[in-house]
């Protein structure tokens, strides 16, 4: 595998031949940056060498992700057209628009809901099915494979694969209700009433294999024995769980939790693609949605800057509360 | 002792509907996609629908590649994608190896800032990158969504291959130094085929992100012979009447490549997803 003569190395290593070059030295110098003897001042060359390398990397990561990031707070305070160069400084005018502007609370309490419920059941979800596969039965593997296709697939095509199992005339959905007469009428999943549950329930699917694969990771580093012990200590399944399963998992469910709150409050492409061209799109307006229209729809680069920095800064606000109501939960994870 | 197999029997009855479901509610959507894209569009419509294809037809596939522009926007998705790989490829390798082979002051501090930057969101940067990108006038190129994928996949790239690359004993290349080979036939014939699984899952995961995104190449890519399969199919919809057999084409099309490139790597992504590879 890589297609080097490892035993060579091997004895030249341990023989504890020091080079006559002198500028390297393997042993020490492994030891030292083993973190076995304490490092004092790099030298200035592999300083250099060591900032050379890593420059591409935070160059890209400097000019094309935290440069358009601090812009943005820039391009909020402006009052500009998203095609035309003109642009003209009105502090905070933008901010006070969508303070008064009805569409943005709407948009705002959508998300919540959104988030809020999608979050809630993949978690829920996950972690029930992630017990499921780590249980031992026939054709597990297969199982545990094809569960993650959801996540895997782009989004669009999980978005047309919907609309088509929801299709309120040809859907199978609907002929499956009707046809075990849970309806009487055919429902309208994609119509006002209906396109939130259908979002959620789409979102739900699509992402709870990320929380499955998370928590059957952390599963399986869990000693048998544990559960062993309770076992002839008598504890039920419900006991086994609480007791023993949760303490463990603890840690990765509250990095899971994060990540999925992120993710799943500035959840663009699947909110906006399940509703371009249902007509009802209006009611599944969330938060990014909407600054992407401000920008895009509207032209008012500068308000939709606005609308994502007022994001940005809910998220911090809640990511900060979130790690000193879980404070113990944090050190683990 | 009859009471305990009981319930023994049928808390594996439970287990095995439970995966059963699971299985269930994963496949059958695809199922059903490959069904329809098999069948006439009279029978795409009929009611009670059908299963398995009555007439099973390649029909919608050749109309997809004959009468749309499916085989640009894939031409498009393979030049974008393998481009993005490639750069990521080589910038977070440089940057992986910078962070665990070398001793320099800040090194923590930038592995820190590298993560902290996992967290943004796509919405969130592309809004200020669309306008930065017009200034900048590569509005509406290839090389613009290169660039975006890159940036967006490098923090998790990086955070990857720096977790792959401390794995590898550094006695084995500091033998290959000792041996007189420089630092840079070092890294080729020592450390680099050390780090192939590393190299391919992150190649992996950053090929699946840029062939599935929506978002950055709506937005930067304007014409028509530019767009990329998400942006193009999606745009099969906007015909009077949604022609299901086709569209269901399409999403198998952009499935199967996205599909292979998971099942043949997932090995190494369960490895990686305690890393946290796997954005979205």
């Amino acid at each position: 595998m890589t297609g080097v003569p490892d035993p060579e190395f091997q004895t030249v290593a341990s023989s504890g031949v020091q080079p006559s070059s002198g500028v390297i030295t393997a042993e020490p110098r492994a030891a030292q940056r083993a973190g076995w003897i304490p490092v004092t001042r790099p030298k200035r060359r592999e300083q250099l060498a060591g900032l050379m390398t890593i420059a591409p990397a935070l160059v890209l990561i400097l000019a094309l992700t935290l440069y358009p990031v601090a812009y943005s707070i820039w391009l909020s305070l402006l009052e500009k057209h998203s095609f035309f160069p003109q642009e003209r400084f009105v502090a905070l005018e933008n901010y006070f628009y969508l303070w008064k502007d009805a569409e943005f609370w709407t948009s705002l309490w959508l998300g919540v809901v959104y988030s809020a419920w999608t979050i809630f059941f993949q978690v829920v979800l996950g972690v029930a099915a992630a017990l499921i596969l780590n249980e031992t039965f026939v054709g597990r593997g297969l199982v545990r494979a094809v569960v993650l296709f959801p996540y895997m697939i782009p989004t669009i095509v999980a978005v047309i694969l919907w609309k088509w199992l929801l299709n309120d005339t040809y859907g199978v959905t609907n002929y499956w209700l009707l046809a075990l007469g849970i309806v009487r009428d055919p429902i309208s999943w994609l119509g006002a009433d209906h396109i939130m549950l259908s979002l959620i329930l789409m979102s739900i699917w699509q992402f709870f294999p990320f929380v499955l694969l998370s928590i059957l990771a952390r599963l399986q580093t869990i000693p048998p024995e544990l559960y062993e012990a309770a076992k002839v200590d008598g504890a039920s399944a419900l006991r086994r769980f609480i007791h023993i399963t949760l303490p463990q998992i603890r840690g990765i469910l509250f990095v899971v939790i994060l990540l999925r709150s992120i993710w799943m409050f500035t959840k663009f492409d699947t909110v906006w693609l399940m509703g371009e061209g249902a007509g009802a799109g209006r009611f599944i307006r969330t938060l990014p949605v909407y600054a992407y229209m401000r920008t895009l729809t509207y032209y008012q680069a500068g308000l939709g800057a606005a609308l994502a920095v007022i994001m940005f800064a809910i998220l911090v606000v809640c990511t900060v509360i979130y790690f000193g109501l879980f404070r113990e939960e944090a050190d683990i994870g | 002792m009859n009471r305990w197999r009981f319930r023994r029997l049928s808390t594996r009855g439970l287990l095995y509907m439970g995966a059963a479901l699971l299985a269930l509610q994963a496949a059958f959507p695809f199922f059903w996609m490959v069904s329809t894209s098999l069948k006439p569009p009279v029978e795409v419509f009929a009611q009670p629908p059908s299963f398995i294809p009555q007439d099973p037809t390649w029909d919608n596939f050749h109309r997809l590649f004959t009468g749309t522009r499916f085989l640009t926007y894939f031409r498009n998705s393979l030049v974008v994608s393998g481009l993005a790989v490639l750069l990521t490829m080589v910038v977070s390798a440089a940057g992986a190896y910078s962070l665990t082979r070398y001793q320099y002051l800040g090194r923590e501090k930038i592995a820190g800032l590298i993560l902290c930057t996992y967290m943004f969101a796509p919405i969130m940067v592309v809004i200020p990158f669309f306008i930065l990108v017009k200034k900048a006038g590569i509005e509406n190129t290839h090389f613009a969504l290169v660039l975006a994928f890159t940036s967006f996949c490098l923090p998790f790239t990086l955070w990857l291959m720096r977790a792959f690359f401390k794995t590898i004993p550094l006695q084995l290349e500091e033998a290959a130094l000792v041996d007189g080979a420089g630092r840079v036939r070092a890294v080729i014939y020592v450390v680099l085929p050390l780090a192939l699984p590393g190299i391919i899952a992150t190649s992996i995961f950053t090929f699946i992100l840029a062939w599935n995104d929506y978002i950055f190449t709506r937005i930067l890519i304007t014409s028509d012979e530019l767009k990329t399969l998400p942006v193009g199919v999606q745009d099969l919809f906007h015909s009077a009447l949604i022609d299901w057999g086709l569209i269901m084409a399409a999403g198998m099309m952009i499935t199967i490549p996205a599909l292979l490139f998971f099942v043949t790597v997932q090995r190494y992504l369960i490895r990686g997803w305690g890393a946290g590879a796997v954005k979205g």
